[in-house]
């Protein structure tokens, strides 16, 4: 019976973490299909997100929805400097430029964030992290659910807004096809902004949903980042659906892996998995389809 | 009148040790422990050239090669107790060969997959590295490398002890890589390099294999990346995961990219600026690393082909 | 059994059948145009037949060897040679070195001799060297030895575009608009060398839109529509087909 609950339990932790996964991946997907954007940095999105939320939760006391909201607002604001200055510059050139220097914006931030606020992990206990469901023998904390649910809901909404909105129909229409998007009449600039807007809200929004769960520490970026690559790129470059789906597969395995297995290496599991897709199929998962 | 410079500057840097023995005394282990530094990574960063400036591809998984390099070498200097010129052909070849063998398929991904997979590829032998405990010994380190000797079992031998017996073994070795890089990017083999990265399609028209090229160059850096970790271990009789992380990548990529990407002055410039300047400025690691994150943001962003492009704009 | 076969090619992209089914037969030594309306295959055919998207169904046979969907630079080494419909060179360098390039495949050497340069080596290098500047003095382009390809104007660069595939002296030419986008005196130029090249026994297939050239130095016409040949024959014949002129101007 234990064994049963151990591997629910399991699952529905690589679940939660498929979630967080997709989150950051489908943010990252869209960039790449909207806006033709590398952009390495993605994962500091998360990062700074998460300590947003914990100075607004643990440092500033503020009750648990202000602080979630908080922490999206102030990464959307970050975004939008963000695009202004950096990404506004790179967004022509070459993906080479763009990787090294998103690249190199990561390792600024990265070590910025080490200089201000030090190497010491931080905890945001939250009372959902702390409180725990039990049902039938496993037990699985509330918040995980949370993010479960949230997920969810956010991609549920992420869908309707792509298919039903105008803005949503100017974002596939450039993932399909740039330079007729311009010559029709689609304000290119305001539609690269608000995907920027959302790949890094939900970035940020993935953060405070995880972060009562995790350590947070300056570096948890960079790993981060390279995870949601390995899933773009194991479900088809571009391709949101295709980069969620990977994200849920790396999530289990990471999960089931690190817990039967061994758990030292389950962060390369990630890339173990993109290789191995690759190597079945080069295109990606889904391979290389036309649109987001 | 250009020969007599050259040769000049050649004198100095040979005799580098007494000059530093000379003008700065007191500071003779520190400076020349920084010039051994700066030799070898200056041989790191023309290998890492080789890929990313002249056959065109944005690898990131030098750490990689380079780290599977010095662990080797540690091992087998430590684990088989075997002579360092062993140690050093046995890290080049298990460097390239896992080049080689990883190669193949990410070769066949496009330039974006390819570069996020070597990415994964460096993340993976970190990994590795920080958790195969029995081999590696994790953060604890592998430890008590001998000091290099030079020679044939059996034959005269020559023990590397003082510290310009090393810098003289670095500069050694940066000849020869400086020699295999200009053999590789001139003439005939240079400009099918040079064709593959500027132009892959009319490549193939012209017969030639971008897969075999890419691959070969690849494979090339990886070898000489491995014989660099190998010099590396042995030096500092020490090795430990912390070597191989990103934060190489992007020193890598500060030195080529603000150096001039695929010019040989250029890179050499940009390994000694980067790696002696930061020692001489007495930055804390983070700091480095701020400044340098920032520098290649506005370098590559303004002018991709790094400082050397802009030298020669400016000479016009 | 003829130079260049294809038998049945298909490619299809999404949305569109580029080339439906075309058969298509090259005699040694002909000189044969393919012409056709905008989004008629013409190009997509040639990227089949030399390697760079791969077809979906049909083959294609040089000198009786199947090379369907072989890489380019295996097509090449077998003796095809193609210029591009956006002209390509090597930006960066010099034109001399683009044409160097092209004969890299007839002078494989061993990695060893090529980093110490063999007096073999040194010898071949000069021979190279020497055909590469007759090329150059042929198209005109003597005096931009050493110049950066990037620095020719357009006609300059298709010039030595086409130079560079002349090179490894080719069995069979595809060339896509040589005559696009060129001053009138540059199209009777190329109309001289592709003639020259006919004289000497090179079997060369051309797409051209340019109807003065496709009809005063074509053996034969190939006319493609929507994927599909619809009529072959001497240019003359071609000029008089119905089925031709409806495709041109009946829309």
């Amino acid at each position: 019976m234990t064994l049963i609950s151990d591997l629910l339990e399991q699952l529905l932790h690589g679940l939660t973490l498929g979630a967080m996964y997709a989150m950051v991946a489908a943010g990252l997907a869209l960039m790449l299909g909207v806006a033709r954007l590398i952009n390495f940095a993605h994962g500091e999105f998360f990062m700074l997100g998460a300590y947003a939320f914990w100075l607004g939760y643990s440092e500033l006391g503020l009750p648990y929805p202000i602080a979630a909201l908080l922490a999206p607002a102030v990464m959307v604001i970050f975004g939008i400097v963000y695009q202004h200055t950096v990404i506004r510059a790179i967004l022509p050139r070459s993906w080479h430029v763009q990787l090294i220097a998103t690249l190199a914006t990561s390792i600024v931030l990265t070590n910025l964030a080490i200089i201000v606020l030090g190497t010491q992990p931080k905890e945001v206990p939250t009372t959902l992290s702390a409180r725990i469901l039990e049902v039938g023998g496993f037990r699985i904390a509330w918040q995980r659910l949370l993010v479960l649910v949230a997920a969810l809901v956010i991609f549920w909404g992420l869908d309707r807004f792509v298919a039903r909105t105008r803005t949503g129909r100017a974002m596939r229409a450039m993932s399909q096809n740039r330079e007729a998007c311009a010559v029709v009449g689609v304000d290119v600039q305001r539609v690269t902004l608000v995907t920027f807007a959302l790949s890094a809200g939900l970035a940020a929004v993935a953060a405070t949903l995880v972060s009562p769960l995790f350590n947070i520490f300056p570096d948890m970026g960079t790993v981060l980042t390279l995870k949601a690559f390995a899933a773009v790129v194991a479900g088809g470059f571009g391709y949101v659906n295709g980069a969620i789906a990977a994200s849920f597969l790396i999530g289990i395995t990471e999960a089931l892996a690190g817990s039967y297995i061994s758990y030292a290496y389950k962060d390369a599991i990630a890339f173990v998995i993109m290789i191995a897709v690759l190597l079945w199929r080069p295109q990606g998962l889904f391979g290389r389809r036309i649109g987001i | 009148m250009r020969r007599a410079a050259i040769g000049a500057l050649a004198a100095v840097v040979v005799s580098a040790p007494w000059l530093v023995a000379a003008l700065v005394p007191r500071q003779q282990r520190y400076v020349l422990h920084v010039l051994i530094f700066t030799a070898l990574f200056a041989a790191l960063a023309l290998s890492y050239d080789l890929v990313v400036g002249h056959v065109g591809s944005l690898s990131l998984a030098h750490p990689a090669f380079f780290g599977v390099g010095a662990y080797t070498a540690a091992l087998l200097a430590t684990r088989a107790g075997w002579p360092f010129l062993g140690a050093l052909i046995g890290a080049a070849l298990a460097a390239g060969v896992v080049a080689a063998l990883v190669g193949v398929p990410l070769f066949r991904l496009t330039e974006h997959a390819f570069a996020v997979g070597t990415l994964g590829l460096a993340l993976v032998a970190s990994v590795v590295a920080n958790n195969w405990v029995e081999v590696t010994r994790g953060p604890l380190c592998i430890t008590e490398i001998p000091k290099p000797v030079l020679g044939v079992p059996g034959g005269p031998a020559l023990a590397i002890t003082t510290l310009p017996g090393h810098y003289w073994l670095a500069l050694g070795a940066l000849a020869a890589v400086v020699l295999l890089y200009r053999g590789l990017t001139t003439f005939r083999l240079g400009r099918a390099f040079h064709a593959v990265r500027d132009n892959e399609p009319l490549a193939g028209a012209a017969g030639i294999d971008p897969l075999k090229y890419r691959l070969l160059a690849f494979t090339i850096a990886a070898t000489v990346a491995g014989g660099v970790g190998a010099l590396y271990v042995h030096y500092l009789s020490v090795m430990c995961p912390e070597e191989m992380t990103v934060a190489l990548t992007v020193n890598l990529l500060v030195i080529v990219f603000l150096g001039g990407v695929g010019s040989l002055r250029g890179v050499l410039v940009g390994a000694v600026l980067f790696t002696a300047l930061p020692e001489v400025l007495r930055l804390a690691p983070t700091w480095r690393l701020v400044i340098y994150g920032t520098l290649l943001l506005l370098v590559v962003v303004r002018s991709p082909e790094g400082l050397e492009s802009l030298l020669r704009r400016a000479a016009r | 059994m003829a130079l260049l076969e294809v038998h049945g090619l298909v490619k299809h992209f999404i949305g569109v059948t580029a080339v439906d089914g075309v058969d298509l037969a090259v005699e040694r030594g002909e000189l044969v145009s393919l012409i056709g309306p905008n989004g008629s295959g013409k190009t997509t055919l040639f990227n089949c037949v030399t390697g760079y998207l791969a077809a979906d169904a049909g083959r294609v046979l040089f000198r009786g060897r199947d090379v369907t969907n072989a890489a380019p630079h295996r097509v090449a080494r077998l003796g095809v040679a193609r210029t591009f419909q956006q002209v390509s060179v090597f930006p960066r360098l010099s034109a001399l070195e683009n044409l160097l390039v092209f004969l890299q495949q007839h002078q494989e050497e061993r990695l060893l001799s090529r980093l110490l340069r063999t007096r073999r080596l040194r010898r071949l290098e000069a021979e190279a060297v020497e055909r590469a500047h007759r090329l150059l003095e042929l198209v005109g382009l003597s005096g931009k030895a050493d110049a950066g390809a990037g620095t020719l104007s357009y006609g300059q660069r298709k010039l030595l575009a086409f130079a560079a595939a002349l090179m490894p002296d080719p069995e069979l030419l595809l060339l896509d608009e040589p005559a696009a986008a060129v001053n009138p005196t540059m199209i009777n130029q190329m109309k001289e060398h592709i003639l020259r090249l006919h004289g000497q026994g090179k079997t060369v297939v051309l797409v051209e839109h340019n109807m003065d050239v496709v009809m005063d130095i074509s053996q034969r016409v190939v006319v493609l529509d929507h994927g599909q040949k619809i009529a072959e024959g001497s240019p003359q014949t071609i000029r008089r087909d119905a089925r031709v002129i409806e495709a041109y101007f009946g829309r």
